[in-house]
């Protein structure tokens, strides 16, 4: 039997253990989600579009098939979503301006070396395919924070519902805030777990501090780390801000 | 704006002049370390595209190459200040050599000097410190802007991690014999304690998380490996793994190891502080009612949790599968070859999680019985 064979059974058979119904949908959603990406890279072989503009819709899909399937649709997820997609595409457009400064896209010398056997002239721009990358990688934390934000906004406004405009914004930061250190961890270690090999390598190979900070590849991994701080940061503002203009407008 | 400053204490006020003067200082030295660099460095002075060139490849990929000539000055060794004669060959699609622009600084070598007056060298590689310094600056800025403590605390636990991550690594390379899971097991323990501690606390429902994120991490270990054994690794493809200079299963594991841990912690945080947040509003409530809760808290996180987890392994792939496939790879080989790795760690970590979920529960019911016998 194969592993990822064995690995999926598994791991369906826990989730709906676990998580009952939910569970089944969580796993239906994570299945969904590979097939989106799957396909958004097929059609970014094509040079004539655009993979910013594949990445948002790509991201759209995702993230309302992560907060609409598995939850429900309704007002509080439906402002998730917006959060979602706005964060992203400030961040889409913040991600391919460093990109191009800090020239990381594509592939390093350390890559290279495996795939010589290939044309890398393909006509696509890579730049923009780096951009997307950082943002795909963020995108199911990002659309986490989102919900996770502005669920329980609802339910403190349902609680308070005289607080002032103000409050409730600083409320829901507050909420936020006290997610923001856990969900950056849980990717700065799924990218450290993933990154493990090239440190390795760096070590093996003895690179002094100087060559490892300006190889590419380092530079491409630690800018997706911070970029990915950075977006499960500005989402709790975006969330925040969006939930109390809702709440509040609604009342006048 | 005023009222802003006349809330700052006369400590906080040093404490920011010390960050804003470290920040300015890391800045300035950045920008002018060049003569730290036993390489040559030069800046680019003069850029002109000589000559362009359109390929089509043999899967009709279209591409233009384009020749790049540049003149740069030296910024450190004994030619410094001297001029070099570059040339960069790049494509429409910078896939691995970018086009320079005036004001780039770059990695070169200086060939042999000739009778001419002007040097000419060869481009290694583009100086990036600055730019990487500069992100690391504001994802800190964004970071506590926004988090406050919380914030500063994600960038803290983010450097402690790093730093324990690198001398494990240097205990491994070092000493020839230590098994990398072993030395990466030591640094997981300690990294939970520590992330943990710093996250929420020394409460009992951080000592909760701490036990149960351990069990976690270690069940998924074992499982995974079992896997891996009882198949004989069928359909992994260990010979594709990027940057290899070891043997890749053990890299491998250690990896699923550290990968997941943060996406273990989470869970485990979240249930126990749920729970002990709903015991210390009613001392009296039943082990079956925090039971309860402590599932729905559960399913409502195993969705997205393994969602993140999936995105952040599977995402850096896109590169190196937009390569196979513009190379005519059959869709099959290609994800295979690439995959199977990715996909594994994604599996196994969301293992991971959802496993979690019951063990937090109830070693946090331990720990809530434990304090309600003490009372």
């Amino acid at each position: 039997m194969n592993v990822l064979v064995i690995l999926t059974l598994l791991l369906l058979v826990l989730m709906t253990a676990i998580g009952g119904k939910k569970g089944v949908r969580s796993f239906v959603a994570l299945f969904v989600n590979f097939i989106v990406l799957l396909i958004t890279v097929l059609i970014m072989t094509d040079p004539n579009a655009n993979p910013i503009i594949l990445t948002l819709l790509a991201c759209i899909v995702i993230s309302s098939n992560t907060l609409f399937f598995i939850n429900s649709i309704n007002i509080k997820t439906k402002i998730a979503f917006v959060a979602t997609i706005l964060t992203t595409v400030i961040l889409l457009l913040f991600i391919q301006f460093i990109t191009e400064q800090s020239m990381v896209q594509g592939f390093g010398d350390e890559e290279i070396e495996g795939l010589t056997i290939f044309s890398f002239y393909l006509g696509l721009d890579f730049v923009k395919v780096a951009a997307s990358v950082v943002i795909m990688s963020t995108i199911g934390a990002v659309a986490d924070i989102a919900i996770s934000t502005s669920s329980p906004m609802f339910e403190f406004y349902r609680h308070n519902p005289s607080i002032s405009r103000r409050d409730l914004f600083l409320a829901g930061m507050k909420i936020g805030r006290d997610l923001l250190a856990s969900s950056a961890n849980t990717l700065f270690f799924a990218f450290f777990g993933g990154y493990l090999a090239l440190l390795v390598r760096f070590k093996d190979l003895s690179y002094s501090w100087g060559q490892m900070v300006n190889a590419k590849v380092f530079s491409a991994e630690m800018i997706t780390i911070f970029c990915a701080g950075v977006g499960v940061a500005v989402i709790i503002p975006v969330t925040a801000l969006l939930s109390t203009l809702y709440l509040t407008t609604k009342k006048e | 704006m005023m009222d802003l400053l006349k809330r700052i204490t006369r400590r906080q006020l040093v404490l920011l002049l010390l960050i804003g003067g470290a920040v300015m200082a890391s800045l300035i030295f950045v920008y002018h370390n060049q003569s730290f660099y036993q390489q040559p460095i030069a800046k680019v002075v003069e850029s002109t595209i000589i000559s362009e060139q359109e390929v089509v490849d043999s899967q009709g990929n279209q591409d233009v190459i384009y020749q790049q000539q540049l003149l740069a000055e030296l910024m450190n060794g004994a030619d410094k200040g001297a001029l070099i004669e570059l040339v960069n060959e790049f494509a429409g699609s910078y896939v691995y050599h970018p086009e320079f622009q005036v004001g780039d600084q770059l990695f070169v070598t200086i060939d042999q000097v000739n009778d001419t007056e002007r040097l000419t060298g060869g481009i290694i590689d583009v100086k990036r410190d600055h730019y990487l310094l500069m992100m690391a600056l504001l994802f800190a800025f964004v970071l506590s802007a926004v988090g406050r403590r919380q914030g500063i605390l994600a960038v803290i636990s983010l450097i402690i991690n790093a730093v324990l991550m690198s001398l494990g690594l240097n205990v491994y390379i070092q000493s020839a014999n230590i098994d990398l899971l072993v030395i990466m097991g030591v640094v997981v323990l300690i990294m939970t304690i520590v992330s943990l501690l710093l996250i929420s606390g020394f409460k009992h429902q951080t000592y909760a998380a701490i036990v149960a994120t351990l069990l976690g991490t270690f069940l998924l270990l074992v499982i995974t490996y079992a896997v891996l054994k009882l198949t004989n690794e069928q359909g992994l493809r260990f010979e594709e793994m990027e940057f290899l200079t070891r043997p890749p299963q053990a890299i491998f594991m250690a990896g699923v190891l550290v990968g997941a841990l943060g996406a273990v912690m989470d869970i485990a945080v979240t249930i126990s502080s749920a729970l002990f947040s709903l015991y210390d509003k009613n001392y009296a409530i039943a082990d079956q009612d925090l039971k309860a809760s402590g599932r729905v808290i559960g399913q409502d996180i195993m969705g997205t949790m393994t969602n993140i987890l999936f995105f952040a392994y599977v995402s850096g792939t896109i590169p190196t599968l937009l390569l196979y496939f513009m190379n005519g790879a059959p869709l099959g080989f290609t994800l295979s070859m690439n995959l199977s790795l990715e996909l594994t760690r994604a599996l196994a970590g969301g293992i991971g999680i959802v496993l979690t979920i019951p063990i937090s529960l109830y070693t946090t019911l331990f720990f809530i019985n434990r304090k309600r016998a003490r009372l």
